[in-house]
């Protein structure tokens, strides 16, 4: 017997004028979908997202098909990505019908759905099917049955649970009664090559004649629950289908954690930061649009966890909502200020996210326009702040001319002084005035004297970079902090910046770009990586425990993650890893400017951060960003578990292995 | 309406103060300066006053050497329309009376309806130039206001007492208001606002054509406070144990527990 099938058997040839109306106006309707959400997205602010379009399609492609960023999360992701595959092959094996009998027969009287091809062409589409109602019905007891925390279920989540398994089991039942009429006893060699259709022929009760019947039916039907599907997409969270490959195409491919510069010269603009939904740019809006609300961003952040008003994935459904009411809504309102200030602008949520949103940008912006169109603060702590960074040039309100104070008896010395030295340091705020970090600072001397680096600061010249101010929307104190910054980089020829705190690293060498300085910027960490590598440094292996603590501006900032691994090993240190560690970190809750300001919400996220360290029960957590170090320290403290835990910075765990 | 706030620029109070060369007043090597915080207050209030009518118009004055320009600015972007710098290098030797003279050598040209500045500046804190200036333009005065209104020509102060005790004052115009803390909140200046302030005009007068009062009194000598003796810190053990040493402490070395 031939391996192929009679296509269109049993409904016939006059079927295919109707079904292709049909199809065109299931694709009208879709089209229509997306073009009415074109003006939605329009409504948004120019921002050149297509640039390069080669490699973002190559990117896109990659990204979908190998379903890269929901298998970040293995469950449910594996599931998510079996669906896809399965999916994916039914459709493409129902487009091949299309080739072959539109196309290929017509024009070249080619058939290509026959013998090896066929055989495998039926088993891939069936095991396609088959991994499709499986992964199915797993989400189907994860959504309705055993549902996980925050997840949000809506009439769109059942409607799409329901088109899309009702599409699946009418395919199989439409391939059971075909089967059971021209294979099953016809040809059993070729009925092998469909195990689920064959397994449901065996099942169909009735004579030929009513299979038949039941078959002419069910393909109707079919075929209008697969149109439905495809002119429902654009109205209901199967739009995900489209927009989020899409959006792989439109991702940021600058460096990582950027940020807009604004044009503060700019004389002719109105606003500064996002209050409206029109204030946002297209690529905002379209973001919104393209969340699922799988809620993996909330599953990670820190603010959520610790019972803050702030949800990532609220934040964006908030915005979405908001764009859906028109160009002049208020997001600020709809996201709230108690929300947006809870931000530590980790990027766990954006890191997480599968749909390749851009959330803390979005959260930036709205603080700007709190901060630079209204003049408000989170708390009467972030007005202080903000007005020692404006008078002293640190948070601390503290003189600035005492900023070299901390290297009082080293051998270090100000560019003003000698501007001879290797490498500048830019101690940062924290390791200049906060009695901890200072230490640390001290103990980065002790490593770089060893390995005969000659390092230099500026002393009372270096002003805070800006950071924690940019963060809280503060753009135009953070331009006025890194202008000075960058104007005395240039008076001293400055190349090479080593930093003792990774938002330094990132402010410095990432953000610093948009406003001219141009030089090389590292973390002592990888400083010491460095000096290690090429043998300037050498250590001697000291055993001991601990677990380690990747800070979110090293990690998902700058993705340092191996180097402090690397060189604690070195130091002789077994490490034990947290559960939320790498690019998977959990925040201590002091970047985004927090560290400056109280946490009056919920619990503390330094205290959840310890309680994971505790869990390894190790003695020591090392960690390598004063922020860190403070907030850790902090954590242990209200933690009550001094005794248990001590929080180091990588440098002084190195400091005292010098060999 | 024509009003007029008067404001110094000061030292940020957490620096480290060392006297000048002459040891008659402090040196501002590495000093930061920033608005005086009481003539904050009275910038904030001379601003919703100038916003309640739009027919208003709102000067901001500073007498001091060239780095006070940065206050004036903040002033300009927190809503005054215009501001006045009477350059002076050597501000800091002149008295109270002297200032107040320079101020009043503007005032008098300028017409204002109300004058409002800090009860006091909170580096030299002599408290002086806000009735001073009252008296030489003949205006009321009301000092260490912490709440302001206005109703035709007649203004109503709460003012501070001793012993947190309030009193209110209803004062004719002209007038010139002192302001305390608790007055209000200075508003952040928004940067459309910074930006606008960017334009608008400071106007530079010479200190010589407004006054040539002499001084009335001169500051002699600058100097930190003689050390007495040493602190005591007690560290380490548990809190009963550190109260226990605490209470030896004062009994041996205090009167305060004896009586």
């Amino acid at each position: 017997m031939e391996a192929t099938r009679e296509i269109y058997w049993n409904v016939g040839r006059g079927a295919i004028p109707p079904m292709y109306g049909f199809f065109a106006a299931a694709a009208g309707a879709m089209a229509y979908g997306f073009y009415k959400k074109l003006a939605v997205y329009r409504s948004g602010k120019a921002l050149d997202r297509v640039s390069g379009p080669a490699d973002r399609l190559a990117r896109a492609v990659y990204w979908a098909l190998a379903q890269l960023k929901v298998l970040r999360n293995p469950f449910p992701g594996l599931f998510h990505a079996g669906f896809f595959w399965g999916f994916l092959l039914l459709t493409a094996g129902t487009a091949l019908i299309m080739v072959q009998e539109d196309f290929t027969v017509r024009l070249f009287g080619l058939r290509f759905l026959q013998g090896d091809f066929y055989r495998g062409y039926s088993l891939v589409l069936d095991l396609a099917g088959l991994a499709a109602i499986l992964t199915l019905l797993v989400f189907f007891v994860r959504r309705f049955l055993y549902r996980p925390k925050g997840l949000e279920t809506t009439a769109d989540d059942c409607l799409a649970h329901a088109l899309l398994f009702f599409i699946l089991v009418t395919g199989f039942l439409i391939e059971g009664a075909r089967m059971a009429v021209t294979e099953l006893h016809a040809n059993p060699e070729l009925a092998r090559f469909s195990p689920v259709g064959l397994l449901v022929a065996g099942l169909l009760p009735g004579s030929p004649a009513a299979l038949e019947g039941l078959h002419k039916s069910l393909w109707w039907v079919h075929m209008f629950a697969a149109f439905g599907f495809i002119a429902f997409v654009p109205f209901g969270k199967l739009r995900h289908l489209f927009l989020i490959p899409v959006n792989y195409f439109f991702s940021d491919t600058g460096p990582l954690g950027g940020l807009k510069t604004l044009d503060l010269a700019d004389e002719n603009a109105q606003t500064f930061g996002a209050e409206k939904v029109n204030e946002l740019s297209w690529k905002d809006i379209y973001d919104s649009d393209a969340c699922v609300s799988c809620k993996r961003c909330q599953d990670e952040c820190p603010a959520y966890a610790t019972g803050k008003t702030l949800s990532p994935m609220k934040v964006i459904q908030d915005l979405r909502r908001s764009a859906l009411a028109g160009p002049g809504t208020d997001i600020v309102a709809a996201v709230t200020d108690k929300a947006l200030w809870a931000c530590t602008t980790c990027r766990a949520c954006q890191t997480t996210c599968p749909a390749a949103i851009e959330h803390v940008p979005k959260i930036v912006e709205m603080r700007r326009s709190m901060t630079l169109m209204k003049g408000e603060f989170a708390g009467e702590e972030g007005r202080a702040a903000i007005g020692s960074f404006e008078v002293n040039k640190n948070p601390f309100g503290l003189p600035n001319a005492g900023r070299a104070d901390w290297a009082a008896g080293l051998s270090v010395r100000t560019l003003a002084e000698d501007p001879s030295a290797d490498v500048l340091y830019f101690a940062g705020c924290y390791a200049s005035f906060d009695r901890r970090n200072k230490a640390v600072a001290a103990r980065f001397m002790e490593i770089c004297s060893k390995a005969g680096v000659k390092v230099g600061m500026l002393g009372k010249e270096e002003q805070c970079c800006g950071e924690p101010a940019r963060k809280l929307g503060n753009e135009y104190l953070y331009q006025e902090l890194a202008g000075e910054n960058i104007k005395t980089f240039g008076k001293y020829g400055v190349k090479k910046i080593v930093t003792a705190c990774p938002h330094c690293r990132h402010t410095l060498g990432v953000h610093y770009r948009d406003l001219g300085f141009g030089g090389e910027v590292v973390h002592h960490t990888v400083f010491i990586k460095e000096l290690i590598d090429s043998g300037r440094l050498k250590l001697k292996a000291l055993p001991f425990e601990f677990t380690y603590h990747d800070s979110c501006y090293l990690s998902r900032y700058s993705g340092v993650t191996e180097e402090p691994r690397a060189v604690l090993a070195a130091a002789g240190g077994s490490l034990a890893e947290m559960e939320r560690c790498g690019d998977n970190s959990f925040c201590c809750g002091g970047g985004g400017g927090r560290a400056l300001l109280e946490e009056k919400e919920g619990t503390k996220i330094s205290v959840e951060r310890v309680k994971m360290a505790r869990a390894t029960g190790r003695p020591v957590v090392v960690s390598n960003c004063p922020f860190c170090l403070t907030m850790l320290e902090d954590g242990i403290k209200a933690a009550d578990c001094e005794a248990a835990l001590k929080a180091r910075d990588l440098a002084e765990v190195v400091a005292e292995r010098l060999a | 309406m024509k009003i007029l706030v008067c404001i110094k620029q000061i030292p940020d109070m957490a620096s480290k103060f060392k006297p000048n060369a002459a040891g008659s007043w402090f040196s501002e090597a590495d000093l930061a300066f920033r608005m005086n915080e009481y003539d904050e207050y009275a910038v904030e209030e001379a601003v919703k006053l100038r916003e309640k009518d739009p027919a208003s118009e709102l000067a901001v004055l500073s007498v001091g050497p060239a780095r006070v320009v940065e206050a004036l600015k903040k002033a300009l972007a927190m809503g005054c329309d215009r501001a006045v710098h009477v350059p002076d290098e050597e501000a800091y030797r002149k008295d109270p009376w002297q200032i107040a003279s320079i101020i009043a050598g503007y005032a008098k040209k300028g017409n204002f309806d109300i004058i409002f500045t800090g009860m006091q500046s909170q580096d030299r804190g002599s408290a002086q130039i806000g009735p001073l200036l009252a008296g030489m333009l003949g205006f009321s005065c009301v000092t260490t206001a912490i709440g302001f209104s206005l109703e035709g020509r007649t203004a109503t102060a709460k003012r501070e007492l001793e012993g947190g005790a309030k009193g209110v004052v209803k004062a004719a115009l002209p007038a010139v208001i002192t302001c305390q803390l608790g007055l209000n909140t200075p508003r952040y200046p928004t940067l459309p606002n910074i930006m606008k302030a960017k334009k608008k005009e400071i106007a530079v007068l010479n200190a010589a054509e407004l006054s040539s009062e002499a001084a009335l009194a001169g500051t002699e000598k600058f100097y930190a406070p003689v050390k007495k003796g040493t602190g005591l810190v007690l560290e380490g053990g548990d809190a009963a144990a550190l109260a226990g040493k605490l209470i030896d402490v004062l009994k041996e070395k205090t009167t305060v527990l004896r009586g």
